[in-house]
């Protein structure tokens, strides 16, 4: 098998590790918001908050995977006898986790005067977070999301452990059983692929937060 | 039905500045302080700053909750428990030292936001009377532009049109020019002398003199948490009663001559 068989097959990878990584960051954005916001304004729940980071920053993706695959899969085969839905479930939760702290780091660049300016027109507290915070919020965190969505792209390559889903890691093993039994050059080609796929979008998510920043001078 | 807007009865509020938690430092910025603010009122507070009169101010916007007293809006009672502060805040106009507009938005969102989200108005009726807001204020060439786009007088203009548009009750307005370039400070005093000969009722935290001797009813005279001394403009300009109010009158008339 030369190069170029190598590389379509590894090509065929490349959807399935976009959707992984697509998918749970913004099930990461869908749990990492609101949690930053929550541990901020309402501090009496903080905590939960707080075990939820310490938790999924601190276990393994690899761990959480094959426990949520071969440990919830049995009890519970809807959802997680599913391998795309536990590779994108466990990446999101840990995502969100990270994203949570990216977002409460921004909560506090943007500043509580915003929020105070905010409620002085009549806004509620959670009226002032939404119209006021957030958008400042979302755009402050481009940096760190850029990099948080690389991490993503880079992590879905554990879904390999819980099998079954051809993405780019998974092909790479895959070429390396078909004789002549390469081992480097699949690995080789999925590495630059993975660098190809992470590079232009952590790259656009930090320019285009940049420019947006600059516009509103944050 | 009485025609007091806005009335502070005894209010404290006392809060902890601390660069570390072990050393504390109480801070008793409003010490049993009242006050009657009456429908087209102009009232002016003045005094040293670290006095507690921007404490004071956020105190009956209810932007920081007192500590004890009653602040009213009308007839209503804002420091009962359960009262819907966000509606009284719908109110109240507040404009900031530090502007604060809503750095996302342009001019005109940051005047409609309110209008929209707040009172409920349909899209038309919002832009329509945000466009007139900036209008009055004169910044109507900003309408599109983004805070950080503006100068600092355009800005707090805005700042001022976005505490106008929802026809506020009452008007507080915490040191509006003193975080200006001294040049910038003169549109600011315009458009709030305009405002005055409309008869808003506004009380103004300021140090501005010579505005102050042209438009304030009344000169209340803060420092140390407390109103010192009140009276019209032509009393501080010629013999505050109080030693306090004389000595810092003459500074701050010195001050001023001198610019």
């Amino acid at each position: 098998m030369d190069v170029g068989q190598q590389l379509i097959i590894l090509l065929e990878g490349v959807s399935l590790t976009l959707s992984i990584s697509i998918i749970s960051f913004l099930v990461g954005i869908a749990i990492g918001f609101p949690l930053a916001f929550i541990r901020v304004y309402e501090r009496e729940v903080g905590f939960v908050v707080d075990a939820y980071e310490k938790i999924f920053r601190g276990v393994p993706e690899l761990v959480l995977m094959l426990m949520f695959y071969f440990g919830l899969g049995p009890f519970f085969p809807f959802p997680f006898n599913n391998a795309f839905f536990v590779a994108a479930f466990v990446l999101g939760l840990r995502s969100g986790a990270n994203q949570s702290q990216i977002y409460r780091g921004a909560i506090r660049g943007v500043g509580d005067e915003q929020m105070i300016a905010g409620q002085s027109v009549g806004l509620s507290k959670w009226g002032a977070i939404w119209h006021i915070m957030a958008p400042q919020v979302f755009t402050y965190s481009t940096p760190g999301l850029g990099s948080e969505y690389a991490l993503l792209i880079k992590d879905s390559a554990y879904a390999y452990v819980i099998g079954g889903l051809a993405e780019i890691m998974t092909q790479a093993i895959r070429i390396k059983s078909i004789p002549p039994y390469d081992v480097i050059t699949p690995f080789v080609l999925a590495a630059i692929l993975y660098i190809a796929l992470t590079f232009p979008i952590a790259f656009w998510l930090d320019r285009w937060g940049n420019k947006r920043k600059q516009k509103i001078g944050l | 039905m009485t025609d007091i807007v806005m009335e502070a009865k005894n209010v404290y509020k006392t809060y902890g500045k601390s660069s570390k938690k072990a050393d504390v430092k109480l801070v008793e910025a409003v010490k049993n302080v009242s006050l009657q603010i009456r429908k087209g009122d102009i009232k002016l507070i003045f005094g040293p700053s670290g006095s507690g009169k921007s404490t004071f101010l956020r105190c009956l916007a209810m932007l920081d909750i007192p500590d004890k007293g009653e602040i009213y809006l009308g007839d209503e009672c804002l420091t009962k428990p359960g009262v819907d502060l966000n509606k009284a805040r719908a109110k109240i106009g507040f404009v900031f030292q530090h502007i604060y507009l809503f750095r996302h938005l342009t001019a005109l969102g940051n005047v409609e936001l309110a209008l929209r989200r707040v009172l409920k108005m349909p899209k038309e009726e919002a832009r329509e009377r945000a466009v007139a807001a900036l209008a009055e204020v004169k910044v109507t060439d900003c309408a599109n532009k983004y805070p950080a786009q503006m100068s600092g007088g355009q800005a707090q203009r805005v700042g001022i049109a976005r505490a106008l548009a929802r026809n506020p009750d009452i008007i507080l307005l915490d040191e509006p020019t003193s975080a200006l370039d001294p040049e910038l400070t003169g549109e600011v005093i315009d458009t709030l002398r305009d405002l005055a000969k409309e008869g808003t009722t506004m009380l103004i935290v300021s140090h501005e003199m010579p505005f102050a001797r042209d438009v304030a009813e009344e000169m209340i005279f803060y420092d140390e948490g407390k109103i010192v001394e009140t009276g019209p403009p032509s009393l501080f300009f010629n013999a505050p009663s109080t030693d306090r109010a004389k000595r810092f009158m003459d500074r701050i008339i010195k001050r001023t001559t001198r610019e």
